[in-house]
């Protein structure tokens, strides 16, 4: 019985969250617009691996995901 | 981000690198990359310092208190180190924008 309390508890945190995130909008646009160069930085990944965005300069393009939080909906 | 994933082959034959960045720890992104088959970089921007760079930082109100975020965004940056694509919003979610942005980037050079 405790169990699907909680379960039913994150439930409802979960769909608050989605609806929150939904509701989101009329923002300002960001900084950074289509022309400027990317504002470089190095950051630690999932395997605890330091990434540049520089380590891809000359080699590859770059699509760089900005994401709300890690197990949002999308 | 499992959308993202979906379309990781499609954007890598194009010679383009995905990676995500969030405010997550890089813990939460490892079980977030395990549980969801997320094979490419998640990076951890804790204190928000490269979110804020790019004008994307905001603050979600979540059960009465602001939770500091980044808002969805993508960028296509080219191997110069320009920006030549990028969605925000509701509009960042589907990458296929960016798989297409990237596919007429590869045509032309």
């Amino acid at each position: 019985m405790r169990k699907v309390g909680i379960a039913l508890l994150l439930a409802c945190f979960l769909l608050t969250a989605v609806a929150q995130t939904q509701k989101e909008s009329a923002a300002p646009a960001p900084e950074v617009k289509i022309g400027d160069l990317a504002p470089d930085f190095t950051l630690v990944d999932q395997n605890g691996k330091l990434r540049s965005l520089h380590d891809y300069k000359g080699k590859k393009n770059v699509a760089l995901a900005f994401y709300v939080w890690a197990f949002s909906s999308d | 981000m499992r959308s993202f994933q979906q379309n990781v082959a499609k954007l890598e034959a194009a010679d383009t690198q995905v990676l995500g960045v969030s405010m997550d720890n890089p813990f939460a992104n490892k079980v977030f990359a395990d549980e969801n088959g997320v094979t490419f970089p998640l990076l951890s921007d804790i204190g928000g310092k490269v979110i804020r760079e790019y004008g994307i930082y905001k603050e979600y109100d979540q059960f009465h208190t602001k939770i500091p975020a980044a808002r969805r965004a993508t960028y296509l940056i080219d191997k110069i180190g320009k920006v030549v694509a990028m969605q925000v919003d509701t509009d960042a979610v589907d990458p296929t924008k960016t798989v297409r942005a990237c596919e007429r980037r590869k045509l032309k050079g």
